[in-house]
């Protein structure tokens, strides 16, 4: 399968007459991407607002980013979604890079929304703090679950999906600066140099831990719930396949932009044909149940035994329940022969004396720290809010409680609140140590 | 200019070799021994005060010990407290660790320490304390006396310290994280590793998993009518003046007490709780709750088993590390071997 994207860089966003691209400078006609907004009736209040890298801007409740994208060899994004179903990964796409489509609530966040800061000690802690970013700032009419912590946030997510595509379509024609090409054939037609090397497998856990529908991530628009392990390209995941779920503490998740970009499966694309023969991924979900949990991680393992993998990278959404599901994944990998890495965060309490994970397990003897969701944020006031600040403190937020958010406009928080911030999908340059 | 006040042994500090181990805590104003080395290696801190002990006196009068030492330092201006090196000393380290840990909690002044991993001290004190990962023996003095300026003077000047690793002290159980230097992502750390792995190469697991320590389960006492069974417990039952000085969390003492003349119960007044863990009001009330004499009593009298031990041994289980934990069930077993007991049944609370 191969796939093309096609890059615009984005270095700055303007309002104006009509949408558009040109050398670097993505030009908005509010009004016309404001109407793709105003699609779904249940969005009763909408305004873009643009926060570039450095500025003293704090974003919360973020909800979603997406990375602006359309297909232009036929075929849509995000299909399952907000297209109709057909294949993703193959053929060429066009992007806006070094900018996030950036979902956020007008007045309402809750225990999934995050916070990214735009310059300051908490930049660090989201990887959007590096992007321009668009932000779509949204109220709707969902009054069902206005004053749930939990929120499925289904009309401004899905808005920003419809949003990203359109602002996209303006550089459909255009010739991109430069061309990503991901070509990995099937794998019974590799050369024997390729078939030599160790096969391996990109095991993604994603978060489906909600029992109820419209909460969990997106296979092709399935909830991640309801499905079984199952055998994906990684230009699936990297085109469009999988849309971010809303639930789970901000920190853990992958926003659709992190599945967009999964720097671990770019880096293994590199790798391919030189140190590994890279299979594919394994696309699997975190569960409630001892025994969907089990289920899942012997089918994990039996998927990577078959294709033949000899090691896998196990990537957990999220942290606390689903650790079990994450540990017992590599333990099943190993007993199957198959050498596995894990990449996930931890949970090692406001002293960070508590086990960092729920399950542990000696088998599980190669694992990558993202980070410690923990850990206490005490991060300064910023000159200009992008939603509301008082979310943080009055929604639920995972890791907000009643006094997080002071006065001055200071905010003290637990890494859980800030927007993917430990970026498990590998964009993370934090670790945790022993102190 | 910062102030730092160095505790020392009797032989550091030009009293005496084990001769002179019982010489009884003073502090001196100005250098003493390895005061003058630690003064010159530190920049902005200087060393007013040492204080000597002998490692015996500290060892069988630790209170006592602590308590005039905390008088010492009472009227003192101080930013930072340091003790040791204590190389592989045992009971020096011992020392170093409950004087530092004394002074951190009475004065909230840092404290630091140096020890060989070998010496006992780290074990006990380094959950609570800075000890920096010191050589083998005073051979080694030059190098350590520099780790610890180091390490104490960013904690003088309330500097951010960094990961045990990077900063060369025994790592104090909590897990933060830190941005890397270089910023490597994740993405490349785990690919990095799986190569590694792969290609059977070392690699480092940013998150180590310790060892399950498992114990077999023991096979089941053939003839239990003819079995002497004893009772140990971490759940604090102690006579009521305490009289091994168990401490009330973070145990590294135990103590074993004859109950040959209660024959139904253990008495409400005469044996109390000392565990900081939970709610003593009910085993206090009465101690059969924690230690259930008076049940065992009756499975006695009813032949269920053949005797119960005279003694029962007893601990806090709050707080205390799995190494202080498995060091005393090693010292209670070896009792129980001796007193020919085929069987324990061990209490937690």
């Amino acid at each position: 399968m191969r796939l093309e994207i096609g890059n615009f860089p984005v270095k700055d966003i303007r309002f104006g007459d009509q949408t558009s691209y040109h050398q670097g400078i993505l030009t908005i006609n509010k009004e016309e991407a404001l109407a793709v907004v105003y699609e779904d009736d249940h969005i009763i209040d909408a305004d873009l607002v643009i926060a570039r890298p450095g500025e003293s801007v704090r974003i919360t409740p973020v909800k979603e980013a997406i990375e602006p994208r359309c297909k232009v060899s036929g075929g849509v994004m995000f299909p399952g979604m907000t297209n109709d179903l057909v294949r993703a990964g193959q053929g060429r796409t066009h992007a806006l890079k070094g900018m996030s489509l950036t979902v956020v609530g007008k007045h309402w966040g809750g225990f999934q929304d995050g916070v990214i800061d735009m310059s300051g000690p908490g930049a660090v802690h989201s990887y959007y703090s590096q992007l321009i970013n668009l932000c779509l700032v949204g109220d709707t009419d969902e009054e069902f679950e206005r004053h749930e912590q939990q929120k499925k946030n289904r009309a401004l997510r899905w808005a920003g999906h419809r949003l990203a595509e359109y602002l996209a379509k303006c550089v459909e024609h255009l010739t991109p600066e430069e061309i990503e090409v991901y070509d990995l054939p099937p794998i019974t037609q590799r050369s024997p140099e390729v078939m030599a090397l160790p096969g391996v497998v990109y095991v993604m856990q994603l978060d489906s831990q909600m029992e109820e529908m419209g909460y969990n991530a997106l296979v092709y628009g399935w909830d991640s719930n309801r499905m079984l392990p199952t055998f994906m390209h990684p230009n699936e995941v990297l085109d469009g396949a999988i849309v971010s779920g809303s639930f789970m503490p901000s920190s853990s998740k992958f926003s659709t932009y992190d599945h967009q970009n999964n720097p671990t499966i770019k880096r293994l694309y590199q790798e391919h044909g030189k140190t590994i023969n890279f299979l594919g991924v394994i696309m699997s979900n975190l569960n409630v149940r001892l025994e969907e949990k089990t289920r899942s991680a012997l089918f994990v393992a039996q998927i990577a035994s078959t294709l033949g993998a000899q090691g896998a990278i196990v990537a957990e959404e999220g942290y606390g329940n689903p650790d079990a599901d994450f540990i017992q994944c590599i333990v099943e990998l190993e007993k199957a022969g198959v050498k596995t890495v894990g990449i996930t965060n931890e949970c090692t309490g406001r002293d960070g004396r508590s086990q960092p994970l729920v399950a542990l397990d000696p088998r599980a003897d190669a694992i990558v720290s993202t980070g410690n969701v923990s850990e206490l944020l005490d991060l300064p006031p910023m000159d200009k809010v992008i939603g509301e600040l008082e979310s943080i403190a009055r929604d639920g937020n995972s890791g907000g409680w009643a006094e997080s958010v002071r006065p001055d406009g200071s905010i003290i928080i637990e890494d859980n609140a800030m927007f993917c911030g430990d970026m498990i999908c590998g964009f993370s340059t934090k670790t945790v140590k022993e102190y | 200019m910062k102030k730092g006040i160095l505790y020392i042994n009797q032989f550091f500090g030009q009293i005496g070799g084990e001769e002179q181990a019982d010489f009884e805590p003073v502090i001196r104003e100005g250098l003493v021994g390895p005061a003058t080395a630690l003064d010159e290696a530190l920049d902005d801190v200087t060393i007013t005060h040492t204080i000597i002990c002998g490692d015996n006196y500290m060892g069988s009068h630790t209170e006592e010990a602590l308590r005039r030492i905390s008088g010492f330092l009472q009227d003192k201006d101080f930013d930072i407290f340091f003790a040791g090196p204590a190389f592989r000393a045992g009971r020096y380290g011992i020392a170093c660790g409950n004087v530092c840990q004394m002074v951190q909690e009475q004065f909230k002044v840092p404290v630091v320490t140096s020890m060989n991993d070998e010496n006992p001290g780290v074990e006990m004190f380094r959950q609570k304390i800075y000890i920096l990962k010191g050589g083998k023996s005073a051979a080694d003095m030059r190098k350590d006396i520099k780790a610890m300026a180091q390490l104490g003077q960013k904690l003088a000047k309330g500097e951010p310290i960094g990961a045990a690793q990077d900063e060369g002290y025994f790592g104090r159980g909590e897990r933060h994280q830190t941005v890397m230097d270089p910023p490597i992502p994740a993405a490349d750390r785990v690919v990095d590793m799986l190569l590694k792995k792969l290609n059977n190469q070392p690699f480092q697991s940013e998150l180590p998993i310790p060892k399950p320590d498992r114990v077999p389960i023991a096979p089941a006492v053939k003839d239990l009518s003819k079995a002497t069974i004893a009772f140990v417990t971490s759940g604090g039952i102690v006579p009521k003046d305490n009289p091994d000085r168990i401490q009330s969390a973070s145990a590294t003492k135990w103590g074993r007490y004859n109950i040959s003349q209660y024959k139904d119960r253990l008495p409400a007044g005469e044996y109390k709780t000392i565990h900081a863990g939970y709610d003593p009001a009910a085993a206090n009330e009465d101690p059969n709750r924690i230690f259930p004499l008076d049940a065992l009593r009756a499975y006695e009298r009813e032949g269920k088993f053949g005797k119960l031990h005279d003694y029962y041994y007893a601990t806090v289980g709050t707080g205390t590390t799995q190494g202080e934990a498995a060091r005393m069930g090693r010292e209670i077993a070896q009792h129980l071997h001796e007193g020919n007991v085929d069987a324990v049944i061990l209490v937690s609370t």
